[in-house]
């Protein structure tokens, strides 16, 4: 069966790739000033005030290469990110992502299932409770990420916008924090779907998943249970594992 | 009725998923490839084209009535502000050598004009506390004060096909061309004096652009001419590859 519709898999790409140029080039233009405070003051909240980031985690070069890659990618994110968020709005799958009722008491119960502290895995539809609420959060942070950008990019013709944020060096810092948020999603999404449910990855690119290999039919935690044939609870003849 | 196989891949026996890895490893090929530190050769031209287009969204946004106020409580940089040029050494008009500094407004006015500082001094003065967005990510508050450049265009009788100023300077060859409507902000000013004090020679002295409404690369210091014109002419960090707007 059909796991994802084309226009999600041809924007999930799109975004991957968007994004990582938008990280890696950010990050070189933070490294032109990899502070917050306005020349003369001191800032409040970042414990690594003029530490800079490795270079090879940047994009772009120098600073005017970076910031030419920045402001082009920025249309690509946000009209990709957009095209998603309508399709899914059309055409129903946003129901699978809008974390339900009881949403954190089912991710307690699969934080629980992944420390092993319960044996069996939680029932699910598509996603699980956890990925529900990162699926989500998502488009959030990109939202966020978009609007300080657009603070940061604008803060005399906008400036109202900027001083609702807090004034341009806040609005840098919850600009740096939102890349901070889409890294951690994203390294965790990464390291779920290698560890956890490698058979979703075809089912990103051509469409198709087998329900058979989904990580409840596997009993699957993070490195366990991650062939084909290991912990079926439901399929196979033999009893569950307790 | 079997319609024949019309699509390529399967024209050539391959199936979809052969053929997306085959397309996936072909295009990293090509992006390593063609991939020097700042990304391939040829996205450089997408990259000039959504430069225009941000150029124009950024017109349409700019406003005579954006004016910039940075907070209350913002603390003058002073001392700490960055002092930046591009010759080997701070420049300093040698007045031995070139006789009295003149700023010298041209191009397309009625009246061209030559501005010593006494000048500047003598016509109206503006003053504001002011934000410097710095290209790197840096701000600074300064009060910045001067003439209107606005003021000085009125004077020298601007023509209506100017749509560009360039601000050259004694700095090397540093100069950077301006679409008039930012020049003509209220905010943009022909600065002589920062924080109360004229400019000394690290922050531009005799005399400085400066707007809250440009990037600081756009801001010339170390004026000698303002030149109006029917054409932009890029700029030192313009023709580097700063964008050329450098709107804030």
């Amino acid at each position: 069966m059909k796991r994802h519709h084309p226009i999600v898999r041809i924007t999930h790409w799109v975004n991957a790739i968007a994004l990582t140029i938008m990280i890696g080039s950010g990050l070189r233009i933070f490294n032109a000033y990899p502070a917050f405070a306005r020349r003369g003051e001191t800032f409040c909240c970042n414990p690594w005030e003029g530490k800079e980031i490795p270079d090879n985690l940047t994009f772009g070069g120098w600073l005017g290469g970076a910031r030419n890659w920045h402001f082009a990618m920025m249309w690509v994110l946000v009209v990709n990110g957009l095209v998603y968020l309508a399709f899914i709005y059309l055409h129903g799958e946003w129901k699978d992502l809008v974390p339900r009722r009881g949403v954190f008491h089912d991710s307690i119960e699969m934080v629980k299932f992944y420390l092993t502290v319960r044996k069996d895995h939680p029932r699910q539809g598509k996603h699980n409770a956890l990925q529900r609420m990162a699926y989500f959060a998502m488009p959030i942070v990109a939202i966020a990420a978009v609007v300080t950008g657009v603070a940061i990019w604008k803060p005399v013709e906008l400036s109202p916008l900027t001083t609702l944020l807090g004034g341009y060096a806040f609005a840098r810092y919850w600009h740096f924090l939102a890349m901070v948020a889409l890294v951690i999603l994203t390294l965790g999404h990464i390291f779920m779907v290698f560890t956890v449910d490698p058979y979703s990855i075809p089912s990103m690119i051509t469409g198709g998943y087998r329900e058979d290999l989904s990580p409840e039919a596997r009993n699957a935690r993070p490195f366990v249970h991650l062939l084909p044939n290991s912990g079926r609870s439901h399929t196979s003849s033999t009893p569950p594992r307790r | 009725m079997k319609r024949s196989p019309t699509h390529l891949a399967e024209q050539l026996g391959i199936d979809r998923r052969r053929f997306l890895a085959a397309s996936g490893s072909g295009l990293s090929a090509l992006l390593l490839a063609a991939c020097n530190s700042q990304g391939p050769e040829a996205a450089q031209s997408l990259l000039k084209f959504a430069e225009r287009k941000n150029e124009s969204l950024e017109r349409v946004l700019f406003r005579h009535t954006s004016i910039d106020t940075p907070p209350a409580g913002a603390k003058i940089a002073g001392s700490q502000f960055p002092s930046y040029f591009v010759s080997k050494e701070v420049p300093v008009w040698d007045e031995a050598a070139r006789g009295v500094w003149r700023l010298e407004v041209g191009g397309m006015v009625n009246k061209p004009l030559q501005l010593s500082l006494a000048d500047l001094a003598s016509l109206p003065r503006t003053g504001y506390k002011l934000d410097h967005f710095c290209v790197e990510g840096w701000t600074a508050v300064a009060t910045r004060t001067g003439v209107r450049l606005s003021d000085i265009a009125k004077l020298a009788g601007v023509q209506p096909g100017a749509q560009y100023v360039d601000f050259q300077s004694f700095d090397d060859d540093y100069h950077e061309s301006w679409d008039i409507d930012s020049a003509m902000h209220p905010q943009t000013l022909i600065v002589y004096a920062q924080d109360g004090h004229y400019l000394n020679p690290s922050w531009g002295a005799p005399a400085r652009v400066y707007s809250p409404t440009k990037l600081g690369y756009k801001n010339t210091k170390y004026l000698t001419k303002i030149l109006f014109m029917p054409l932009r002419n890029g700029g030192y960090w313009s023709d580097k590859g700063y964008e050329w707007y450098g709107g804030v």
